[in-house]
């Protein structure tokens, strides 16, 4: 029962980490190549909740000093740094889909399977 | 200014054969003459700068320093004392007759560009190994010394050479971790592995053990000790005959020189003895002599059946060693001798007749000593010597090895000793009595032999005399220069294996 | 002065690259030019931030004047300063050798894009050994691996684009995890720079232990996936051996251990050592570097093209810098350390190597190699050197790691990494002198007419290493000393 309640209190660490499971699960075992690519933003999504979570403070108000003191901010620290993070996934996202074009174009089709099978025939 | 000289000679004989043999690579480009002249001279040159280190070492004196430190304790340094000059000695005096023999025999043979650096420089890594100061500078040279002989073994480029060398080089290699593994030990254990330091390891441990048998993997492996002397009847007879000389001459004797440096600097006497490992050396030893000799009983390949009584006369040395006292060691380092130029006298004639006739198989040489008698004199000389024919050099080195058996209290090594002497004399003399007083008609059909004069070129003969003339000189009288040099060399050895 | 320069190499890096990327297909000479006069400076720079720490000590930097916690801090210290070295130094060389290879095997409007990618991918690598901060770390580490990416995939062929997609994913999978690590050690320390993060882990531990053994693990997970670590290679492969022979190079000489690096600066700075008894990760390394080593090897005998043997082989002399990490102590950890240099030496060589027989003949497959040593004497003498430095032959550096590495486990009474040592030098021996008997005294299969000659200024860089490998091999002692103080020896 306890478990439930501190799972229940820290959800959002709870929903993350499922999360991050979906997208590695997805990423390592699908054989679609943009399904991989999905998994891999669901992956860093959960990340990126789980990291922005862990500032913020319940009841806080986004870091904008105000002229009355007193007030509770959340830690801006996190929030911040995702920002970088959600760049970087971004880009890694544009190289990953450009690849996977650049593949398509080749063998007609996004399967990493497929392609693995198309090649095996080539070099017989 | 004397001195300075005289420290500098150790490490001039390694550097000048290195580097002339790039010298030697460059006119190979120009003019084969010149290639050949540069390697002899090289040779020449090399054996007199050995011979002039020995003031410095004659009353037992020692040149040791280090020349440059790689890592803290372990550097590269040189040690010359009164073991290392004699094999150097040996080594380099052999070395210049054979390179005075390879000019004629390898004008039949291709890729002489390749093979006299290759040969020159052998020859700067073999003495290095000789005045090296410690195990680690020792290491460097023999590992390089056995790599770069590879050319050298695989020389004719047949399928059998290749498949010899690449069987060389496994075990090479094996060896060289094997020695890597050893002397690790020995550094973690002592904290150096210099020559020159006193014993290194005073208490047996099994780290100890370890150490010790890893030294013998490495260098029983190049001296050709059963079970490691699989690599040596293939690799020495495909070689072209002056490399095998020196292969079986020479490069045997590294592995010898380094366990005798093993049993009386890394351990010393009380040590081995305690620890009983002179009963494994003995075994090892015994089954090497007994082994080696009844094999070359069996082989119809002339080279092959000396590649064979080599490992069972290295056989000799390592059971020399494992009686750890210093008679046997006067016999030991006298064997060491004895082998080189026996073997090597051998191994020329062999290759003598090779040249001359083509003739690689025992059945076909009845007569050949009519039609080349210099070459098969000196093959009888030498033959005779191993079996261990008084007033031959053979003879004396047994003799000394039988008496510190005795000394030892081990009757059973002379047994040995006699058994293979018999076995040596079953398969030497049916050849030496076939080459002399068979005759024409014996062959049987296409292989006819011309048996009028027709002995090798001198330039061949000339060195193969002086060789087989020297297995004559060093026993007749018992007490010769070499024998002197190796009673001293015994008893410096044996001091320095005693705490 | 000399404060600014960490900081200057690393921006220095990463605007050229941007400059050089905008030249133009036109201007590729020129782009050629800036990117060596940068690696020039660079490694100029580095050379003196090396003898400056050895002579004075580490020093940290500020970025932006900020102090930390809340800043960025680079630190050089010892281990950061020899890193650097040998990253400027051998990513200069190899360059040399590229600006000839690359017109061969590149597209040459695309030449100028490989020049900023490269000048990136050295940027980062140099960023993840200056930092002190775990998420300017994962910045840096997502940089390199997008650039290491990029230098694969831009050959435009369509194994390069396969196999760089293949390590983009895995490597992305690597980064996600480390970026989840760092937000456990903030969630339980508030802190992001190295050494707070250090400070507070020993309070917090008994309070977290879960947390920091679940940061640690996946800290281990992702810089394995991006160093090779066995069992976490499989894109390895593929994208060394598919990728133009500099990029090989670099991939395998500095790529794989710049993660290592990170790896070691994170034990040594940030965990505590209590962790390691409530998980036994340095023997789970241990035991992954044996591996490693042993199944490197032998998948390597087995190859028949020469950059997939030469890039299995990377995967088992990633297990001895591994070995070291996971002896983590003495003798060991120099060896480790000190293989990252040799190791980048010898195999940048080797893979530049194969790359000219693969430029001057076409051919990649070893067993049409025979009598290749004919035709390119000092190609192969070059190889040959690398190769008896693979196995560690005495007088070449691969020889001092492993005397280093040998040493050190028997300090620690573990003579069955000797073994392993020694068994894999066997192997070594195994796949490599094949190759090089083959190339001498085999027969020639390919005529004369097909084959071209070897420009110089690629010929000189692998000489250069060559020659170093020898150099380093005699005289280790600067390099050495300094991992020696890197890890307070």
């Amino acid at each position: 029962m306890e478990i439930i309640i501190k799972i229940l209190d820290n959800y959002y660490y709870f929903v993350a980490m499922v999360l991050f499971v979906i997208g590695l699960h997805t990423m390592l075992t699908h054989s679609n190549m943009i399904k991989k690519v999905m998994g891999m933003n669901i992956m860093e999504t959960g990340i990126f909740l789980f990291f922005v979570s862990i500032g913020y403070v319940r009841g806080g108000r986004a870091p904008i000093i105000a002229e009355e003191g007193g007030l509770l901010y959340i830690n801006p620290l996190p929030s911040a740094l995702i920002l970088t993070g959600i760049v970087v996934a971004v880009s890694v996202t544009a190289y990953a889909l450009s690849l996977i074009v650049k593949l398509y174009a080749t063998y007609g089709t996004c399967d990493a399977d497929e392609i693995a099978m198309l090649r095996t025939r080539e070099d017989q | 200014m004397d001195t300075a000289i005289y420290n500098f000679l150790p490490v001039w004989v390694v550097i000048f054969p290195i580097f002339m043999s790039i010298v030697i690579f460059v006119s190979s480009r120009r003019s084969e003459k010149m290639r050949d002249g540069l390697s002899v001279t090289t040779a020449v040159l090399t054996f007199i700068s050995v011979v002039a280190m020995y003031p410095s070492v004659a009353d037992g004196g020692v040149i040791a320093y280090t020349i440059f430190d790689i890592l803290p304790g372990l550097g590269i340094t040189v040690r010359l004392d009164i073991l290392s000059f004699s094999l150097a000695l040996i080594s380099s005096f052999v070395w210049m007759l054979v390179s005075i023999y390879a000019i004629d025999y390898m004008s039949h043979e291709h890729a002489g560009d390749r093979f006299y650096p290759i040969f020159i420089f052998v020859l700067g890594s073999c003495l290095g190994i000789f005045v090296a100061g410690d195990f680690f500078t020792l290491f460097i040279f023999f590992e390089l010394m056995s790599l770069i002989s590879y050319v050298l073994v695989i020389h004719e480029e047949t399928r059998e050479a290749l498949r010899a060398g690449y069987k060389y080089l496994i075990m090479t290699i094996i060896g060289g971790l094997a020695l890597f593994f050893a002397i690790i030990l020995t550094f973690e254990l002592a904290g150096s592995v210099s020559l020159s330091e006193g014993t290194l390891i005073t208490v047996p441990s099994t780290m100890a053990f370890l150490a010790f048998l890893n030294f013998l993997i490495g260098f029983g492996m190049k001296a050709g000790m059963f079970p490691l002397h699989v690599w040596l009847p293939d690799a020495h007879p495909v070689a072209p005959s002056p490399a095998s000389a020196l292969l079986s001459g020479i490069m045997l004797k590294t592995g010898a020189y380094g366990l005798l440096r093993v049993l009386f600097t890394v351990f010393n006497i009380p040590l081995v003895k305690e620890a009983n490992w002179d009963i494994l050396l003995g075994v090892l030893a015994v089954i090497t002599i007994v082994l080696g000799s009844a094999v070359a009983l069996t082989q119809d390949d002339l080279k092959r059946r000396l590649a064979y009584s080599s490992v069972g006369q290295m056989g000799y040395i390592i059971m020399g060693m494992a009686l750890l006292n210093e008679k046997a060691l006067v016999g030991d380092v006298f064997h060491i001798f004895s082998h080189a130029l026996m073997k090597s006298t051998l191994f020329l004639a062999a290759g003598a007749i090779i040249w001359k006739t083509g003739l690689r198989n025992i059945n076909d040489l009845h007569g050949i000593g009519k039609k080349m008698p210099v070459t098969m004199g000196a093959f009888t000389i030498a033959a005779l010597a191993m079996i261990g024919i008084p007033p031959l050099n053979g003879f004396l080195s047994k003799w000394t090895l039988a008496l510190g058996a005795l000394d030892a209290g081990v009757p059973f090594y002379v047994f040995i000793l006699l058994v293979s002497s018999l076995l040596n004399g079953l398969y030497y003399l049916p050849i030496i009595i076939a080459a002399f007083f068979g005759g024409e008609n014996e062959h049987e059909g296409e292989e006819s032999l011309a048996l009028e004069y027709d002995d090798a070129t001198y330039g061949m003969i000339i060195p193969l005399a002086v060789l087989g003339l020297s297995c004559f000189v060093f026993g007749l009288m018992p007490h010769n220069f070499l024998f002197e040099l190796s009673l001293k060399a015994a008893s410096f050895l044996f001091q320095s294996g005693m705490p | 002065m000399y404060l600014h320069l960490p900081v200057l190499m690393v921006v220095l890096l990463f605007g050229v690259s941007f400059v050089v990327s905008l030249l133009g297909k036109k201007r590729r000479n020129l782009a050629f030019q800036l990117t060596l006069l940068v690696l020039g400076i660079v490694f100029i720079i580095s050379i003196y931030l090396l003898q400056h720490v050895g002579k004075e000590g580490p020093f940290s930097y500020h970025v932006g004047g900020w102090p930390p916690p809340w800043g960025v801090e680079l630190y050089v210290d010892y281990l950061s300063a020899y890193v650097l070295m040998v990253l400027t130094s051998i990513s200069f060389v190899v360059l040399i050798y590229g600006v000839e290879d690359l017109r061969h095997e590149l597209k040459s409007d695309v030449l100028h894009w490989y020049c900023s990618l490269y000048l990136l991918l050295l940027g980062a690598m140099c960023g993840i050994a200056l930092t002190n901060d775990l998420f300017n770390l994962y910045v840096f580490i997502e940089i390199s691996t997008i650039a290491a990416c990029g230098i694969i995939s831009i050959k435009d062929d369509r194994k390069c684009i396969e196999a760089s997609l293949k390590y983009l994913i895995l490597s992305v999978m690597g980064s996600g995890c480390f970026l989840l690590a760092v937000a456990m050690l903030y969630m339980i320390t508030g802190n992001l720079n190295f050494t707070y993060v250090a400070q507070e882990l020993p309070h917090v531990l008994p309070l977290y232990p879960y947390n920091i053994v679940i940061a640690l693990s996946l800290i281990i997970v992702s810089l394995g996936v991006k160093s090779a670590l066995f069992p976490l290679h499989v894109w390895l492969p593929d994208a060394h051996s598919s990728a133009p022979s500099p990029s090989s190079a670099v991939l395998s000489g500095l790529v794989i251990k710049i993660y290592a690096v990170a790896l070691v600066k994170l034990l040594f700075q940030v965990f505590p050592p209590q962790i390691f008894e409530v998980i036994p990760v340095l023997d789970i390394v241990l035991f992954l570097s044996v591996l490693a080593i042993l199944a490197g090897s032998i998948i390597a005998m087995v190859q028949d093209d020469i950059k997939k043997m030469l890039a299995y082989s990377s995967i088992a002399q990633i297990g001895f810098v591994f070995m070291g990490i996971g002896l983590f102590e003495g003798r060991a950890l120099a060896g480790g350390l000190l293989h990252i240099f040799n190791h980048a030496m010898m195999k940048a060589m080797l893979f530049l190597a194969a790359g000219l027989i693969i430029y001057a003949s076409g051919i990649r497959k070893i067993r049409d190699l025979k009598g290749i040593g004919m035709r390119m004497p000092l190609t192969m003498l070059a190889f040959t050197v690398g190769a008896f430095s693979m196995v560690g032959i005495p007088g070449t550096n691969g020889f001092i790691s492993k005397w280093h590495l040998a040493l050190g486990a028997l300090d620690l009474e573990r003579p069955f990494f000797v073994a392993v040592i020694l068994l894999s030098s066997l192997l070594n021996g195994i796949y490599y002198f094949p190759i090089v008997i083959d190339a001498f005294f085999g027969t020639q299969i390919m005529p004369q007419s097909e084959h071209k000659d070897v420009p110089a200024l690629m010929l000189v860089p692998v000489m250069v290493l060559a020659v170093g490998i020898i150099f380093f091999g005699f005289y280790p002692a600067p390099v050495l000393s300094f991992i020696e103080r890197a890890i307070g020896l």
